[in-house]
């Protein structure tokens, strides 16, 4: 080709892909959501007109009609300046613009098209969209004008849109009286399943927990990149593993409720055997709730989780402060001493009213072998796996009253923990001091009623 | 019926004020005299001489690198002001403003996916320069300076292209900087991590760390000094020593082809002209189709307290990063890069070759070609292991192998010469030994005067090796891989170090030829110490710890 016919073919081509690069981006996806929103409501509209009887009614709507096709695409934003929030969800979602639509309701069911259900009740109205913005309660990425991408389902999206009743604990960031709040129901449940299992004994939660595992206090900050490896990728959720690609399935909310409707253990193994590390290391000392905790209760948890953050700064004029937590009194020293088993989290570890001991990987337990060390590996960390924190009811025969708020009071060091393999990684969950937390007075009623749980023999001791 | 006389009409347009006042000259007749000054008489043409030598003109010859480096830096500029439009170097609104670019500008996303590709090629394209320009013998006198402009150039791009690297402000922007600026903190004497660094009183709030960063870490500050640097003052310099470029290949000729009889020049306008449009307008073609199809990567916004897993340099850099395996930081990241440069801009005062000045001739200029493009392949090859063979923890993942598998950690590695190694000794033992070795390998080419047999020296040296792996196999303390490996670097180092050298250099005058030696030492010295490190778990051969000095 001669260099004449180049010159002239590369002038066109040049000219042709910017045509090309320019109809990409004039052909954005939110411009068919938003003109296919117009042409529905114009539609029905002229519907509308049709079937009115007053002439005059008629020609308003068709007017109307006329003026909602003529409406200019355009990007659509709500800017929250107290929160910090640009969303541009109304872009697509332009039932839900205050300013294009202002009763909010569509006749349309379909998203993008519809309105946002229940703009009547008092949730909505003590929210107003134009002052909150969107992504304060639903997540997601706000300034994004594509389907993907806006709802979060893309990697490097840290925070994707909060699906079902997991938006509930938006709630919970700034409604301290969530507990009795209408329409956080599902993130209250979250609190008292969290409460009644005895996560706080090991995590930190609401501002009080133990310190044997994380804080909780900031897990919805939790960034994915610690997370996405290997233990997020054996997460099995609805029983299906996440897949290797980044989707919407990769986020916060199932690595928590993952926790809670798999064995805690099986997502981390960890490395017992020491194959990777110079030590063996334990797996997540965290036990396996999936008998006790239905997936409802589990999703309510995961809610309530996903408020809990440090990083979203809201300002403090929109905080909303629950009355001061009253401790209830007790007439019955018994009574008071099983609240404070509650209110303290031991049956995170010794089960629910002290029923039984839960999984402590290569502690003691019954039903194991004795330690051979010519076992397979297998063999091992399925007697490894049979190790249980006591069971407090078999063994409180054994205590007088005063030994027992001593041990309580000092507790029991991690090191002086009894392995089963004595290769084997230490115990990771421990019997924590609870001389600083609880009083003198909770600590005697709880020995009360720890020894009034006690299993009595057939003599009666 | 009036009919339409075009060629009066365009003698009176040609001949009106207007276009007598804008355009010099009188009426397009094609002569020479035309295109003469069409070049003379041209602001922006004028730097290009009226006739050129056809030699120099043939895309094989050129392989217009040169050309196509300078239109991407044009439209390098174009983009990057118009992008300069809508970003803010604040880390509040750094991110967002990316974003907005993506979401909601016309043609936003266009614009940073023309800039990062055009930034990427750039750098390809001044490295094949130098590549093309180093094998046709085109540095040689008297473009030795020429040559070293060039070279600072090179440098330029790299470290334009690493400024602009933190603007997005997103995770893969501050962890790429920070491994990058790490590197300079260990600096020798400058940096407060490097040698003698701690001796004379840098500390890490005052290193040349901290005057990059603008702080101890990257932040705010660090945004702002590498915008300003990014959109203003390196592309000053840039601009500057451009200028310097081409008037130097203005004024040296424009090629360094050597002249033949009865060669007949022929006029630039058009035979040059037509090339360099056609060599510019195919660079921007290729940029706009990538930009159209993909789009520029953006992470997550800059967290400080995550680290990624595994962090990496931008890709140009990771070569450095993958030889930090092997190296201290301020080798590796320092003095390695610093001979690079400073003896790529040596070169032209090294090779006094007097032949294959101007014309691609492997032949007459074996040792130089063979050691240039053994530095070439080894710095991609070491970029492709960093890139593409490293995973979380910076550990050894094949392609096919997921990164969501667990790796074992790293076996503990040993020092030869340090506390706790075969010589416990490093300064009583290990400084003498290191330096016999050094010296040998410096001296023996040239002190061996008689050209030994290149194929009998060398199946000799590999017999030798493949002696001491048998025994060490028989000995228990070496591996099949462990013995093809020392096979493989050692008889790499042994070729490339000494029988070439023995071969081409040992008639040299002392000063280049001890010149010469030191730096292809040193290049040997990284592929024995890749060997000591993934086949022997060597992490030093000899330690200092008292000097933070450790090689």
């Amino acid at each position: 080709m001669s260099y004449r016919k180049l010159f002239y073919a590369s002038n066109f081509l040049l000219l042709g892909f910017f045509a090309w690069a320019f109809l990409k981006d004039y052909n954005a996806e939110w411009k068919t959501y938003q003109s296919k929103y117009y042409e529905m409501t114009a539609q029905d509209l002229e519907k509308q007109a049709a079937a009115a009887k007053d002439p005059k009614k008629a020609e308003d709507l068709r007017a109307e009609a006329k003026k909602v096709r003529r409406s200019p695409l355009e990007i659509k934003q709500i800017i929250s300046n107290d929160l910090g929030r640009y969303d541009r969800c109304i872009t697509c979602h332009v039932g839900m613009d205050e300013y294009t639509n202002p009763t909010m309701k569509t006749p349309f069911d379909k998203n993008p098209y519809k309105g946002h259900p229940g703009v009547d009740s008092s949730l909505v109205k003590a929210h107003p969209f134009t002052k909150y913005g969107c992504t304060v309660c639903h997540q997601g990425q706000g300034l994004a004008t594509s389907t993907e991408k806006a709802h979060g389902w893309i990697k490097n999206w840290e925070r994707p849109m909060l699906m079902g009743v997991h938006i509930q604990g938006s709630c919970v960031k700034c409604h301290g009286n969530f507990e009795k709040l209408k329409g956080a129901e599902v993130a209250a449940e979250g609190w008292h399943q969290i409460q009644k299992h005895g996560c706080q004994g090991c995590h930190v939660i609401n501002g009080w927990g133990g310190v044997i595992s994380v804080s909780l206090d900031d897990i919805a900050d939790k960034p994915l990149e610690r997370i996405q490896g290997y233990s997020f990728r054996r997460v099995k959720i609805d029983g299906q593993q996440l897949t290797e690609d980044h989707e919407e399935k990769w986020k916060l909310q199932n690595w928590i409720l993952g926790h809670l409707v798999n064995d805690p253990a099986y997502i981390t193994p960890n490395d017992p055997f020491a194959h990777f590390n110079t030590e063996p290391v334990p797996p997540s000392g965290m036990p396996d709730y999936t008998k006790e905790i239905t997936v409802a209760d589990a999703n309510a948890i995961t809610a309530y989780l996903s408020g809990l953050t440090k990083e979203e700064v809201i300002p403090y004029r929109y905080h909303v402060s629950a009355p001061p937590a009253k401790e209830p009194t007790f007439a019955d020293a018994k009574a008071h001493g099983h609240y404070v088993f509650q209110k303290a989290g031991c049956a995170g570890c010794h089960g629910i009213d002290a029923v039984e001991g839960r999984r402590r990987f290569n502690a003691l337990g019954k039903g194991q072998a004795a330690y051979d060390p010519k076992m397979s590996e297998e063999e091992k960390f399925k007697n490894m796996e049979l190790g249980r924190e006591p069971h407090l009811r078999e063994l409180m025969g054994t205590y007088t009253k005063p030994e027992l708020v001593a041990k309580l009071q000092a507790g029991v060091a991690a090191s002086a923990a009894k392995k089963w393999s004595p290769d084997g990684p230490t115990p990771v969950v421990y019997m924590p001091a609870w001389k600083e937390r609880l009083t003198q007075k909770e600590l005697e009623d709880l020995a009360d009623w720890l020894l009034s749980t006690a299993k009595k023999d057939d003599t009666g001791f | 019926m009036p009919t339409l006389d075009i060629e009066k009409i365009k003698k009176e347009v040609i001949d009106s004020q207007l276009w007598r006042s804008v355009f010099r000259g009188g009426v397009w007749k094609d002569t020479p005299r035309d295109r003469a000054a069409h070049i003379i008489g041209n602001v922006w043409l004028h730097l290009h001489p009226v006739k050129v030598r056809p030699r120099a003109l043939r895309w094989t010859y050129t392989w217009g690198m040169g050309g196509i480096s300078f239109a991407l830096y044009l439209l390098l500029t174009l983009t990057g002001v118009a992008l300069m439009f809508y970003y803010r170097p604040t880390i509040g609104l750094a991110y967002r403003d990316i974003k907005d670019l993506e979401f909601a500008i016309t043609l936003g996303m266009f614009l940073r996916n023309a800039h990062r590709w055009a930034a990427q090629s750039m750098v390809v394209a001044v490295i094949a320069h130098m590549v093309s320009v180093f094998l046709r013998g085109a540095y040689k006198k008297p473009r030795e300076f020429n040559w070293g402009v060039g070279v600072l150039l090179l440098t330029l791009t790299l470290f334009l292209s690493f400024t602009g690297y933190l603007l997005p402000w997103d995770q893969l922007a501050i962890w790429a900087v920070t491994v990058g600026t790490n590197m300079a903190g260990a600096t020798p004497f400058l940096g407060n991590e490097g040698p003698f660094g701690g001796l004379i009183g840098m500390r890490i709030n005052n290193d040349v760390r901290f005057t990059l960063l603008g702080g101890t870490m990257v932040g705010e500050n660090t945004l702002l000094r590498f915008y300003v640097m990014h959109c203003v003052a390196v592309p000053l310099v840039v601009g500057i020593l451009l200028i310097l470029h081409f008037w130097r290949i203005r004024k040296d000729s424009f090629s360094a082809a050597p002249l033949q009889a009865n060669e007949e020049k022929v006029d630039v306008w058009p035979h040059l002209v037509k090339r360099e449009y056609i060599g510019a307008i195919g660079t921007v073609l290729f940029i706009f189709l990538w930009s159209v199809l993909q789009n520029a990567p953006l992470e997550v916004i800059a967290n400080p307290n995550v680290t990624t897993n595994p962090s990496k340099a931008p890709w140009y850099f990771v070569g450095l990063q993958e030889l930090l395996v092997y190296f201290d930081p301020w080798i590796a990241g320092v003095l390695l890069p610093g001979l690079i440069i400073v003896g790529l801009m040596a070169l032209p005062y090294i090779d006094t070759n007097p032949k294959g000045i101007g014309l691609y001739d492997w032949k007459e200029r074996k040792f130089a070609n063979t050691m240039f493009m053994l530095g070439i392949v080894m710095w991609f090859v070491l970029i492709f292991i960093g890139q593409f063979l490293r995973g979380p923890n910076y550990a050894w993942y094949w392609p096919w192998e997921s990164w969501f598998s667990i790796k074992a950690a790293p076996p503990a590695t040993w020092s030869v010469f340090g506390p706790h190694g075969v010589g416990a000794f490093p300064l009583l033992l290990g400084i003498p030994v290191v330096g016999a070795l050094f010296g040998a390998s410096m001296l023996a080419p040239k002190l061996i005067q008689k050209e030994l047999d290149g194929t009998k020296t060398m199946l000799a040296f590999l017999g030798a090796v493949a002696v001491v792996w048998v025994g060490g196999m028989l000995a228990h303390k070496m591996g099949p891989v462990q013995g093809l490996f020392l096979l493989f670097f050692t008889g790499m180092s042994f070729y490339f170090g000494f029988i070439l050298p023995q071969r081409h250099i040992r008639a040299l005058d002392w000063a280049r030829y001890l010149v010469t030696m030191a730096l292809v030492v040193c290049t040997m010295g990284i592929l024995l110490k890749m060997c000591a490190r993934l086949a022997f778990n060597i992490k030093y051969v000899i330690t200092i710890p008292a000097i933070s000095m450790n090689i």
